[in-house]
C-alpha cells in the first residue's frame, strides 16, 4: 500500500463528512458529519507519520491531542443541542432563529 | 493480504461514512457513526499505530458514539422517522465536497511512496513524548477536557430560579 491509497481514503471520509455536515438539518447529524472530518484529519496525520517519519510517534501524538479536543467538541455541542431540545422543543437547524430580523 | 485488509477497511469505513449522511433515521445514522468509526481504528491498526487504535476504540466507538446514540434516543420523536433529514441545499454542498476530495487526490499523486519496514510498537515512545516534549500541550488538554466537563454540565442543568 503507498500513501497515496490512504490519503485518497481520507479524502473520501472528509469529503462525505463536509457534505453530511452541510446538508443535514438536524443538529446531530450536523455532528457526526463534523466527527467524520475529524476522523479523516486523524487519519491522514497518523498516515504520514508511518510513511514519512516512522522512527518518530509525533504525528501519533497531535493525533491523540485531536482526540481529545474531538471529544470536548462533540461533549459540549450535544449539551448544547440537550439545551435547544429543551427550550425551543426542536432539534432542526431551520427552525433555530431566533436572531433572524 | 496487506491489500485485502486495507480494501475491506476502507470499504467498511467509506460505506458506513455513506450511510452516516444518507439514512432518513438518525438511530441507524448513529449506529453507522459507529461502525465507520470502527473502520478508522482497523485502519490504524493497518498502519501500525498500535495505541491509536486503542486509543479511537476506547474514544470513539466506546465513548462519542455512544453519546451521540444517548441523545439520539433523548431528543428523538416517532413521528421524524420518516421526514426529510437534508436540506435543498445539496447541490452547492456537493460541489464543495467534490471540490475537497479533489484537491486531497490532486496533492496525493505526489506520494506514491511504499510503507518502510514495520517498526516497534509505539506506546513506551508515545508516553516518553507525552510526559517529556510534549508535556505542556499534554496538560493544557486536561484543562481543555476539565473546561467541556464544567460546560456540559453548565449548558444541561435544568434552570432553578
Amino acid at each position: 500500500m503507498t500513501l497515496a491509497h490512504y490519503m485518497t481514503v481520507s479524502g473520501l471520509l472528509f469529503a462525505i463528512g463536509v457534505f453530511g455536515a452541510l446538508t443535514r438539518r438536524n443538529i446531530i447529524g450536523i455532528l457526526m458529519g463534523i466527527e467524520l472530518m475529524f476522523n479523516a484529519a486523524n487519519l491522514n496525520l497518523a498516515a504520514f507519520n508511518r510513511f514519512l517519519a516512522p522512527a518518530g510517534v509525533v504525528g501519533s501524538a497531535v493525533t491523540l491531542f485531536t482526540m481529545a479536543v474531538a471529544a470536548a467538541e462533540i461533549v459540549v455541542g450535544l449539551a448544547l443541542v440537550m439545551a435547544i431540545y429543551r427550550n425551543m422543543n426542536t432539534v432542526y437547524a431551520e427552525d433555530i432563529n431566533l436572531l433572524k430580523g | 493480504m496487506d491489500c485485502l485488509a486495507f480494501a475491506c477497511l476502507a470499504g467498511v469505513t467509506l460505506v458506513c461514512a455513506l450511510a452516516v449522511v444518507t439514512l432518513r433515521n438518525v438511530l441507524h445514522s448513529a449506529l453507522f457513526l459507529g461502525l465507520s468509526l470502527a473502520g478508522v481504528a482497523g485502519l490504524f491498526a493497518s498502519l501500525g499505530a498500535d495505541f491509536l487504535f486503542a486509543a479511537q476504540i476506547l474514544i470513539y466507538v466506546s465513548g462519542i458514539a455512544v453519546l451521540v446514540l444517548f441523545v439520539v434516543l433523548m431528543a428523538g420523536r416517532h413521528s421524524e422517522l420518516h421526514l426529510r433529514q437534508t436540506n435543498k441545499q445539496w447541490l452547492p454542498a456537493l460541489a464543495v465536497a467534490g471540490l475537497a476530495l479533489w484537491s486531497v487526490t490532486k496533492v496525493a499523486q505526489g506520494f506514491r511512496i511504499e510503507a518502510p519496514s514495520l517498526r516497534q510498537p509505539t506506546t513506551r515512545a508515545l508516553g516518553k513524548l507525552l510526559m517529556g516534549d510534549f508535556a505542556v500541550p499534554f496538560e493544557l488538554v486536561s484543562l481543555i477536557l476539565i473546561a467541556a466537563l464544567i460546560g456540559a454540565i453548565v449548558f444541561t442543568r435544568p434552570e432553578t430560579e
